[in-house]
């Protein structure tokens, strides 16, 4: 059975897009991955002191924001399943999507406006992942299709 | 091969814990020390004391005794900590004698001796000059050192550099003007590298290395999350009851450990409990920043900024926990009334209520991981804090306290004593000595006491306005410019307010730089730490906190408080004193 990838970071911004994703994994009869790649860079600017393991605490956040995006595609009669994986969002995403042997690979465009999830950068990542998986990409923004590679 | 007993790996850890903070201590202590001025001999001695405008002693000043005529100097002497000098000379010239007064960054002072003074001191053996003030000198290293000090301010509030790194580039201006410039214009002299080293608070960074191990070992059990789940459960499902629990929860945590780590330990947890529970997450995480920054105000070790004013001031963990609470309780009420008010639609929304699995998960995510750690940690924590109480009575400093309870949890709950190493931050460590020793430098061209002249004049002999000045001023600088710069700058002013305006030794303004600092950085997103790094989690978990987002209730919040710790302050110490 095929599988669809979905790149996403929870919250409401995002549930649209999640319902593309599992539209489509019905449109297609694919089962969903969703991934939640677990990024602490932010705190490399802050002085104060980080005495805490941020990873693992982002990590059981991202669990749970995983299994909240699960229920909904479960609800809608879709299989799915979660994964959780650290460091560099692209390197993860690529690392996941030859791991699970993915058909198509979703990615959400996040809520919010940093340097790293700006529209321009998320359309050339989309682009560099189908270059470099070949699977079929799709950029997706409120729950709408922006980018589609090939 | 040979496994070594792993029981010998514990007593290793132990010792190399010991040394380590036996290390530190030794040359923090080392550091502390004052150098002795070298003696000199003779049968009579001129005596004086120097200090500036904001009668702050000038140390170091080379003072001479010459009689025209002679190139070399009768007597040399340099003043002491307190300002103080002796000239101390072997016979005493018949006509008239010449004291000169140099120091960098000031007008030479020169002093002259008659016929009259000269007989008095021969027949009594000594000659007291009394009290000089010195005039301040705008050099070129005064404006090099503002220039380089506002750079480093700049940088830190638009996050061009790490804090530490901006820090760091501008104590490494500070020396490169200093011997570079200084060696082609001697007038861009700042202040040599041992001058240096004397305006680092060695306490301030004891104290918050202490803390920094207790807080690793005590946040790894889990009891932060454990709590934020026992606050939704006894909500019963109210969001807006839940919020005020939390809002509770989050200032009593903040002003025991501090408001950064509590966010970084909250927000996770948080988010998913508003997620579950169908409402905006960011109506319980921002009510929670807010109350973080306010509720650390109430004890030393509760945020930054109050430990540096403790160490500076001298005001201890009761002396906090006594003056300031009531104000901050006064605060957090009417900072939870807004919120309450400004989230009126979250608080209506029903969710579907939450899955079993998603309950179980929240149920896994917020359990208390390693109980045994928790009342090992618990215990020394709860000693170590009655110990800052006793300890005030025995003259021993918090920062002694905080590496003795570091030291018997790291032998008491053995932890991996190389990720204790780790859990210290060096960072923030670094970050604050390189903080100081710029801060040191506009102190030492004169910057400050400028500052400190204006502010004198405004604010004249009246206390209540200078309660005012400080906490608004303070509270509305702190809400761009991260407070612990604004705070070890405003120090020595604030030290030459108490010391000039009636009523002031009660350190109130002491307290109203806490307050203003801690409350100003509720105003803007980018105000605190504590702020930043809950929007880098969020942000993370698809529910950005967008700047006008916060400004809406942080900006209303922060002058609310503002005026209730005003207020407060002025009760405690102008009305009711």
């Amino acid at each position: 059975m095929a599988t669809i990838l979905c790149a996403t970071r929870g919250g409401e911004a995002s549930y649209p897009n999640q319902d593309l994703a599992i539209a489509l994994a019905k449109e297609r009869n694919a089962d969903l991955l969703f991934i939640y790649v677990t990024d602490v860079q932010f705190l490399n600017r802050l002085a104060s002191p980080v005495l805490v393991d941020m990873e693992a605490e982002m990590d059981r956040l991202g669990e749970f924001l995983l299994l909240m995006a699960k229920e909904r595609a479960e609800k809608a009669g879709v299989k799915a399943e979660t994964i959780v994986r650290r460091g560099v969002f692209r390197a993860a995403l690529e690392e996941a999507a030859k791991a699970h042997e993915v058909s198509l690979i979703v990615l959400g465009s996040p809520a919010g406006e940093t340097s790293i999830t700006g529209q321009e950068y998320l359309e050339n990542l989309a682009e560099d992942v189908w270059a470099y998986t070949g699977i079929e990409t799709l950029l997706v923004h409120g729950g709408e299709i922006i980018a589609h590679h090939p | 091969m040979k496994r070594i007993p792993s029981r010998w790996t514990h007593v290793q850890r132990v010792r190399y814990a010991l040394a380590f903070l036996c290390l530190c201590l030794a040359l923090g202590l080392g550091a502390m020390q004052i150098t002795p001025v070298a003696g000199q001999s003779g049968r009579f001695s001129i005596t004086g004391q120097v200090s500036d405008r904001q009668n702050q002693p000038v140390r170091k000043a080379e003072v001479r005794a010459h009689i025209a005529g002679l190139a070399e100097p009768l007597a040399v002497a340099e003043s002491q900590e307190d300002g103080s000098w002796v000239l101390l000379l072997q016979a005493v010239p018949t006509e008239y004698l010449t004291v000169t007064i140099e120091r960098r960054h000031f007008e030479v002072q020169t002093i002259n001796l008659g016929v009259e003074e000269l007989s008095l001191l021969e027949e009594n053996a000594t000659y007291s000059l009394g009290e000089l003030t010195m005039e301040r000198r705008i050099s070129a290293g005064f404006w090099a050192a503002t220039i380089i000090f506002l750079a480093v301010l700049l940088v830190i509030a638009f996050e061009k550099l790490h804090s530490t790194t901006a820090a760091l580039a501008g104590l490494s201006a500070v020396f490169v003007v200093t011997f570079v410039g200084g060696a082609f214009l001697p007038d861009l002299y700042i202040f040599d590298f041992e001058r240096a080293l004397t305006y680092i608070n060695w306490e301030v960074i004891f104290l918050v290395m202490g803390m920094m191990v207790i807080i690793a070992i005590i946040e790894g059990t889990g009891i932060f999350q454990w709590t934020a789940f026992q606050a939704y459960r006894l909500s019963r499902g109210r969001a807006w009851f839940l919020v005020l629990i939390m809002m509770a929860v989050t200032a009593v945590a903040s002003a025991l450990l501090d408001n950064f780590t509590t966010m970084l330990l909250m927000t996770p947890i948080s988010l998913q409990i508003g997620l579950a529970m169908g409402i905006n997450p960011l109506a319980l995480i921002i009510p929670e920043v807010l109350a973080s920054n306010v509720g650390g105000i109430s004890t030393l070790i509760g945020t930054p900024t109050n430990i540096l004013i403790g160490a500076y001031a001298g005001i201890g963990f009761t002396d906090f926990l006594v003056n300031q609470t009531a104000g901050v309780v006064l605060a957090l009420v009417l900072a939870a009334g807004y919120v309450l008010f400004h989230y009126r639609h979250e608080w209506r929304k029903s969710g579907e209520g939450i899955s079993l699995a998603l309950y179980k998960r929240l149920e896994e995510n917020a359990r208390i991981e390693r109980p045994e750690m928790l009342w090992k940690s618990g215990l020394v924590f709860v000693l170590v804090l009655v110990a800052f109480v006793v300890g005030e009575r025995f003259h021993v400093v918090p920062a002694v306290t905080a590496l003795v309870g570091a030291t018997v949890l790291l032998i008491w709950v053995e932890p991996d004593v190389h990720q204790m190493i780790k859990a210290v931050d060096w960072t923030t460590l670094v970050f604050f000595m390189a903080l100081f020793i710029v801060v040191g430098a506009v102190q030492e061209v004169g910057l400050i006491s400028l500052l400190a002249g204006a502010m004198g004049r405004l604010i004249g002999e009246n206390l209540a306005l200078g309660v005012l000045v400080i906490v608004f001023g303070v509270g509305t600088l702190s809400t761009t410019i991260a407070n612990i710069p604004i705070a070890a700058s405003m120090l020595p002013v604030v030290q030459f307010l108490t010391g000039s305006i009636p009523g002031a030794s009660s350190q109130v303004l002491y307290y109203a730089l806490s307050m203003g600092a801690a409350m100003g950085g509720n105003g803007l997103l980018i105000g605190g730490e504590a702020n930043l790094v809950t929007a880098g989690i969020t942000e993370r978990a698809g529910s950005p906190i967008s700047f006008m987002e916060f400004l809406k209730v942080g900006l209303p919040v922060t002058y609310l408080t503002l005026a209730a710790g005003f207020l407060w302050l002025l009760l405690r110490f102008v009305v009711f004193n």
